[in-house]
């Protein structure tokens, strides 16, 4: 049997990507710890990420209100596949975790990383805290990740 | 919308990797299956859509290179793409243009070639300042959902392992699907690697090649080419909003599919799925989305999913036999997948199912499911009336 | 393919709207989208409830972004409502759109497209289309293409390439006010770098970020409206891929597409149509488009004859060429030319995507009085 014949072709793209005035806003809010949401004048729905709409509503959010960087832990799970750092270049050791949180002070979760890996210690409900990185960018990955709170 | 009608089907040898064959020949030898299936000549087809996620692959506006595969060379012909709906999205475009009037004859191929892309990169580019640096991927955020869904209705990993069996033996009478497991039991999905918890290797769907063609024609076209034409009696879409955050409790709740049910029963007139459906394919990614999509489809109450996977009625023996193709679980080319779900439940109704065929089909349901809660549902019949 | 025989409800482009083309925006793609959708809503004095369904045109590796569309869902009111992605020129999405109503399924959808080339080097892009075995592992690109197709043409007309430098140096000239791209010379023109022979630089419409809406609404009996520009037809093709395979003389994809939608709206001469809205990158495809349609270049009004046809008076893409949103933007152009000149019926408007204008799309938009 013959080996079959193969074309490689490898992409190399970069995109410049704009954050948008909404974005740009909540980023520099992280480089202070600072975690802002935008409310619909509407539906009252606090949104992270800010973003120009509520879909919803299809009104344009302007109302930012502050958000804390603890809150509720909604969903959980312990991923065991490898995943790289996009900020440090390594790979993130595994099995780790990751949760949806819903911050106090707005109605949407955000994805991230649990410190917890242990599954008989995680479930909703839990109170969980932002562990910030020394060196702050204004990015979301500013947080390290979330603690669970005793 | 004026009436339209699958005429034919066909698809592919659905596997991890078909090295025999370029993208465009994958495509083709569905569209060839399908015109064959609907003994419709290529020089018959007046309008061709492609349903693709190419960056998957790698690439840009594929319709460019595997058109002519399609038979659309010299002909209209576009390309959608909305995630995993990619393939209910083309089917449905396809059902608007026939029935424009603008084209007698329209054929329709999803198609998706995993093997020769590379699938997590091309998953991986979400919003770069939300959520790319600090996500882990469709599987993540599924065993995310899964979670708060299994705390909301009390579905256990038994539940969704029984629903793992049903599919992937289901995909043992379909001599097509990629996956086909006649002697699995629930204690080999439960002992399966674990992905992310709850997710174990056997709950999730696989990465396939495989491409997926539908035949569909006017109303003339219909009666005169086809004994059997199965109808489309509604055609529904919802799109939800961007963040997975955004969607709370997302499989419990999932609005998008919800109302899409809702209005595609009304138009079809569906007052109780399980009596009034005679088969179902539906898009399951997981195996606790098929549970919670027997909630948002109404073929149980909310919390009711584990019972109804217990009592069997979903199974090929039982009252609404949901997924006789094996679905998602057992093939998944992701361009492809929605496609056949269509394709699947329109040869149920044509009488072609062979070992997979549901006794006395009239009417069929078919959904689709992308991204985080888009949603199509589809719902074909044997009568126009 | 055969035309219907039922009689199909008219539409109306109801509202238009767009950022205009812009060298680099600052704003993400949801904000660009966002101003167009909402001028265009304002245009049509309709609000986001009105609005049954909506297409969106845009193609994720242009985006950097898996299922691009989802970045514009919200902005586009289809949350909790139907929203199909075309991923190819925004003409097709705006002829598909006339499909679902005339389908019967909506009556009012909205057509957005866009397109933010500054995000990333286009022409790398463009390789990614062609075909990875044979083609894309030799470095060709969709400019490569051109300057094949362009150099056939050169190969049989020798006054081919000042006349195309004349071209380029007239659109520069009429998209000063709102191109990107300053005005030249034709001889600056061809003094300009090349960039695959017989291309130079200015020969190229500039690229340019821009979003693009439309609404179109089906016209009911009793409805009340000032909407005065009707679809009459639309036609689109996808020629064969292989440049081999082709006469790279001719834009046949384009002719077949022309002639559908002039079987869609009873035309049989290019001279019914007032103005013309072509999607020309270059000036060798304003060749390609008159022969392709069968249009005579001494009959449009910049020969000299003043009551003749207009052909890109906005200097076309010379604008500012924003991929899969230029075909929409060539629709916007031509329905405001047909709004503020009562003089003109009916406008042309065209799309084209692939390489060496391997996918053509056109509409036949008429004012009525």
């Amino acid at each position: 049997m013959t080996e079959r014949l193969t074309v490689p072709l490898t992409m190399d793209l970069s995109w410049q990507y704009a954050s948008g005035a909404a974005m740009e806003r909540f980023c520099n809010g992280l480089q202070a710890r600072r975690i802002e949401a935008l409310r619909c004048g509407g539906c009252g729905r606090r949104y992270l990420p800010p973003r120009p709409m509520c879909g919803d509503c299809r009104l344009r959010l302007t109302q930012w209100v502050p958000v804390g960087d603890e809150g509720r832990l909604e969903a959980w799970t312990i991923v065991h596949l490898p995943i790289l750092d996009g900020r440090t270049g390594e790979t993130r050791p595994s099995p780790y975790g990751m949760g949806l949180i819903r911050l106090d002070g707005a109605d949407t979760t955000l994805n991230h990383f649990l410190v917890e890996s242990e599954p008989a210690r995680l479930r909703i409900g839990l109170r969980v805290k932002a562990v910030w990185r020394k060196e702050l960018l204004g990015a979301m990955d500013d947080i390290l990740h979330f603690e669970v709170l005793p | 919308m004026r009436p339209v009608a699958i005429i034919g089907t066909g698809q592919t040898q659905h596997a991890r990797c078909r090295d025999d064959l370029s993208q465009p020949e994958l495509v083709r030898e569905a569209c060839l299956a399908a015109l064959h299936d609907a003994d419709v000549p290529p020089s018959d087809v007046d309008a061709v859509l492609i349903s693709n996620m190419e960056l998957f692959e790698g690439r840009a506006m594929p319709e460019l290179w595997v058109g002519e595969a399609a038979f659309a060379a010299r002909k209209p012909c576009m390309k959608v793409a909305t995630g995993g709906t990619s393939g209910t999205s083309g089917c449905i475009a396809g059902f608007h243009q026939v029935a424009s009037g603008l084209f007698d004859v329209v054929l329709v191929v999803g198609f998706e070639k995993h093997s020769e892309g590379h699938t997590q990169t091309g998953m991986a580019l979400t919003d770069p300042f939300w959520d790319r640096a600090v996500a882990s991927g469709a599987l993540g955020n599924f065993a995310l959902s899964v979670s708060q869904y299994m705390a909301e209705r009390g579905v256990t990993e038994q539940h969704a392992a029984e629903v793992a069996v049903k599919a992937r033996r289901n995909a043992s009478n379909n001599p097509h699907a990629h996956l086909q497991m006649p002697d699995l039991t629930t204690d080999a999905v439960l002992s399966s690697r674990m992905l992310a918890h709850p997710l174990r290797l056997l709950d999730m769907c696989p990465q396939s090649d495989g491409a997926c063609a539908i035949v569909i024609a006017c109303e003339t076209e219909a009666r005169r080419r086809c004994a059997r034409p199965a109808w489309v009696k509604a055609a529904v879409t919802r799109h939800d909003q961007p963040y997975l955050g955004d969607l709370g409790n997302r499989l419990a709740e999932m609005r998008t599919l919800r109302e899409a049910a809702r209005v595609a029963y009304e138009k079809a007139g569906i007052q109780q799925p399980l009596r009034d459906l005679d088969v179902a394919e539906i898009y399951e990614p997981v195996t606790y989305a098929e549970l919670a999509w027997y909630e948002a489809l109404g073929f149980c109450t909310d919390g009711d999913a584990g019972r109804l996977i217990e009592e069997g009625v979903t199974t090929m023996q039982g009252e609404l036999p949901v997924n006789p193709s094996g679905g998602v679980l057992s093939t998944n080319p992701v361009g492809a997948s929605g496609v056949i779900r269509v394709a699947e439940a329109a040869l149920q109704i044509h009488g072609r199912g062979g070992e997979r065929q549901v006794d006395g089909v009239r009417t069929a349901l078919a959904t689709g499911y992308g991204v985080y809660a888009w949603a199509d549902a589809i719902i074909l019949g044997e009568a126009l009336q | 393919m055969s035309a219907a025989q039922h009689k199909r409800p008219r539409i109306g482009v109801a509202g238009l709207g767009e950022t205009g083309p812009v060298a680099a925006d600052p704003r993400s793609i949801p904000e660009m989208v966002l101003h167009a959708v909402e001028a265009a809503l304002d245009d049509a004095k309709l609000s986001f409830d009105a609005v049954d369904a909506v297409v969106t045109a845009s193609v994720d590796l242009f985006d950097g972004l898996t299922a691009s569309n989802v970045a514009v869902t919200e902005v586009v009111g289809a949350v909790m409502k139907p929203e199909t992605r075309i991923a190819a020129d925004g003409q097709c999405a705006f002829a598909h759109a006339a499909c679902q109503i005339w389908a019967g399924a909506y009556k009012t959808v909205l057509v957005v497209a866009h397109g933010k080339p500054s995000m990333v080097p286009h022409q790398a892009l463009t390789a990614w289309a062609m075909d990875p075995i044979h083609v894309q592992p030799l470095g060709v690109d969709f400019l490569v293409c051109a300057g094949l197709v362009a150099q056939a043409l050169a190969g049989r007309d020798a006054d081919a390439v000042s006349r195309w430098a004349r071209t380029a140096a007239a659109r520069r000239c009429a998209a000063m006010r709102r191109g990107v791209a300053g005005a030249c010379t034709s001889d600056e023109v061809l003094a300009s770098p090349a960039v695959a022979t017989p291309l130079t630089e200015q020969m190229c419409a500039p690229l340019a970020d821009a979003a693009c809406a439309v609404v179109l609404r089906r016209l009911d009996e009793g409805d009340e409206t000032d909407t005065r520009v009707l679809i009459q037809g639309v036609g689109h093709d996808l020629d064969v891929h292989s440049l081999g395979d082709r006469d790279l003389t001719s834009w046949n994809g384009l002719g077949r597409a022309y002639e559908r939608a002039c079987a869609q709206a009873d035309v049989s001469t290019p001279s019914a149509f007032g103005v013309f809205e072509p999607a020309c990158l270059y000036p060798h495809e304003e060749d390609l488009f008159t022969d392709a349609i069968g249009l005579d270049a001494a009959h449009l009004r910049e020969s000299g004859n003043h009551n003749a046809a207009l052909f890109s008076p906005e200097g076309g893409l010379f604008a500012g060429a924003t991929p899969v949103a230029a075909g929409l933007s060539r629709v916007i152009a031509s329905v405001r030319r047909l709004r503020e000149d009562p003089q003109l019926e009916r406008a042309l408007a065209h799309g084209t995507w692939g390489p060496a204008g391997q996918g053509q799309a056109v509409s036949i938009l008429e004012a009525t009085t």
